[in-house]
């Protein structure tokens, strides 16, 4: 996982040997993160959101996710998973939604919970603090952890417009580390809770949180690698089904539009958005204040919300359809919310202010900032303006940034190089 | 102001406007007429929906990159947008120039026609001229102007009937 002495973690990992310098990942990445310097990949963690293109794009196999291996659950006494909405959106329909629950379950863990248990209790949250925030308009879903990383880095204005309540998987983690110590009579550090993810961002959230007051979860896995766990226990398993709560509707919560739709009322109008050019798009309209009319806005950076999630296995149009499929079959479990309603009440999922992380000034000093741009103006009238990235920075206008930075020096142009007999084919 | 000086006849109506507080920094501006840091220049085609507010786009990102405080920013973003939005819904297309200074951005927007009649009612919030095709894309409602007056610390509107029009505002980085 990259740490590289910065105080950014992040769930993706590069693969030096296999990567060939290409450049695609550089060219996808929407804060333009990466740069290919002597032919190898190299993403600047201060600019990195998480959000997993590079990883889809490359053909290499050199950019892979980083999640936490299965064994560390054995660190802890009673061991709890929480699995995300859109993990049940993976399996073919002849795997019904209760066995691969049970085959979670027999992966090793004491209890087995879901995101989808408490997403109509979320939905009650969300309108709450809609109606108390009138003054901020729109509040922007804070559910999605590239989309919160997304406007650290590059809208810090709409900060204060986020939702500023836990996502329903950390509401739940605290909810059931209460439960759990007092039924089970287990200190803090004896209960391990962990996610089952459908994202890097989301990997990356678990180790390092934004704005958690409390401890919350202790790992997180891929949904991918305990979908390939789950399909070989599933054999097992086959002759002794166990009756297991279910929860059909709240699965919809992986499907983009859903949330909208559901928070979606009287008073309230709501819009969703998915796929991380749409993100930024609407973003960059909500900083014009040309979205106003609008109470409530759910980001989501993959396509089709959550079961578009990197580390899934199933194509999101495929899942997005098996998920609607098993909430028209059967109805939720009831759960009891008066203790998340107590816990709510006490404050206890309220997140604090995040701190901008703008990426984008040339220099903290306004006037310095001025004198670069210059400079940079000045290296842009000699690229030729292609962008073809072959330099190693996305565009001619990030290379002349670059140099500018002193992080790159004119020479790397190669169509410059190639009219230029002087220099050499090679350093 | 000084960058787009307003053309002066009978038929020519001004609007100017100075934000309370903001009243010597302006004339100070006018008069000691200072040298351009850093300029960027936009054509805004008529009635181009699908490309209108690409140029207040790129403005946006400049004034990122110059780490320009983020109320501001928002300020700026809004009324250059909003003026943008004008001149590609109500003018035969135009050019919008933004030119960074020290410590202020001057954007000035110069249409091509059909100007104004009556500024004034122009400048009420609830007045529109706006067409049939323009309202359909949720624009027209008659906030534009006063919009970008509220959000410029100064603002200059130049126009008659069957002339083009000029807008011009200042908004401080401070």
């Amino acid at each position: 996982m990259i740490r590289n002495n910065t105080p950014y973690f992040h769930a993706i990992q590069i693969l030096e040997d296999n990567c060939t310098g290409c450049t695609a990942c550089v060219r996808v990445c929407p804060t333009e993160a990466i740069r290919v310097r002597n032919r190898k990949a190299d993403i600047d963690p201060y600019r990195c959101v998480d959000c997993g293109n590079c990883m889809d794009v490359c053909e290499f196999h050199a950019i892979i996710p980083s999640s936490d291996p299965l064994d560390i659950i054995h660190n802890f006494k009673y061991k709890v998973v929480i699995i995300s909405s859109s993990f049940f959106g993976q399996f073919t329909e002849d795997i019904s939604y209760a066995a691969a629950k049970q085959a979670v379950l027999e992966l090793g863990f004491d209890e087995v919970a879901e995101e989808a248990m408490v997403t109509d209790f979320m939905i009650s949250i969300i309108r709450d603090y809609i109606r108390v925030n009138r003054d901020k308009r729109p509040i922007l879903g804070s559910n999605c952890p590239a989309v919160v990383r997304l406007i650290q880095v590059k809208y810090p204005s709409l900060l204060p417009n986020l939702l500023h309540q836990e996502a329903p998987m950390s509401i739940l983690t605290r909810y059931l580390r209460d439960k759990i110590a007092r039924e089970q009579k287990l200190k803090d550090e004896e209960i391990g809770i962990f996610l089952i993810v459908p994202c890097v961002a989301h990997v990356t959230a678990v180790h390092q949180p934004e704005g958690a007051y409390k401890h919350l979860q202790d790992g997180a896995f891929s949904a991918g690698m305990i979908y390939g766990r789950v399909r070989e226990i599933l054999k097992e398993i086959q002759n002794h089904p166990v009756d297991i709560d279910t929860y059909p509707q709240g699965l919809t919560w992986a499907l983009s539009g859903v949330q909208a739709d559901l928070v979606d009322t009287d008073d309230i109008r709501a819009l969703s958005v998915n796929g991380v050019e749409n993100v930024m798009d609407i973003l960059s309209r909500v900083e014009d204040h040309y979205l106003d009319q609008y109470d409530y806005i759910v980001l989501r950076t993959c396509t089709n919300g959550c079961v578009g999630g990197c580390l899934n296995v199933e194509n999101p149009f495929v899942a997005m359809s098996r998920i609607k499929k098993m909430s028209k079959e059967g109805t939720n479990k009831e759960i009891h919310v008066e203790e998340l309603e107590k816990l709510y009440a006490q404050g206890e999922f309220i997140v604090s202010p995040l701190a901008p992380r703008p990426i984008m000034e040339l220099d903290k000093d306004i006037k310095k900032a001025i004198q670069k741009m210059k400079r940079i103006n000045e290296f842009l009238t000699m690229l030729p303006g292609l962008n073809c990235s072959a330099c190693g920075s996305p565009t001619c206008y990030a290379l002349a940034e670059d140099i500018v930075q002193g992080k790159a020096s004119i020479d790397d142009c190669l169509v410059l190089r190639r009219g230029n007999p002087d220099l050499d084919e090679d350093e | 102001m000084r960058v787009c000086a307003a053309v002066k006849s009978n038929l020519m109506s001004e609007y100017r406007y100075v934000a309370e507080g903001f009243e010597d920094a302006v004339q100070h501006f006018e008069e000691l007429k200072p040298e351009a840091e850093v300029k960027l220049q936009f054509a805004i085609p008529e009635k181009d929906f699908n490309t209108a507010g690409k140029g207040s786009f790129e403005l946006k990102n400049m004034l990122k990159r110059l780490g320009v405080d983020s109320v501001v920013l928002r300020r700026i973003a809004v009324a250059s947008y909003e003026a943008e939005i004008n001149v590609a819904a109500h003018s035969k297309g135009g050019i919008m120039y933004s030119t960074v200074y020290e410590n202020l951005i001057h954007v000035c927007f110069e249409d091509q026609g059909p100007g104004i009649a009556d500024i004034e009612q122009a400048m009420t919030p609830g007045f529109s001229t706006a067409d049939d095709l323009v309202r359909e894309l949720g624009f027209g409602a008659g906030l534009g102007l006063p919009n970008i007056k509220k959000n410029s610390d100064a603002m200059s509107l130049v126009s008659a009937a069957g002339s083009s029009t000029k807008l011009e505002f200042l908004i401080y980085f401070a």
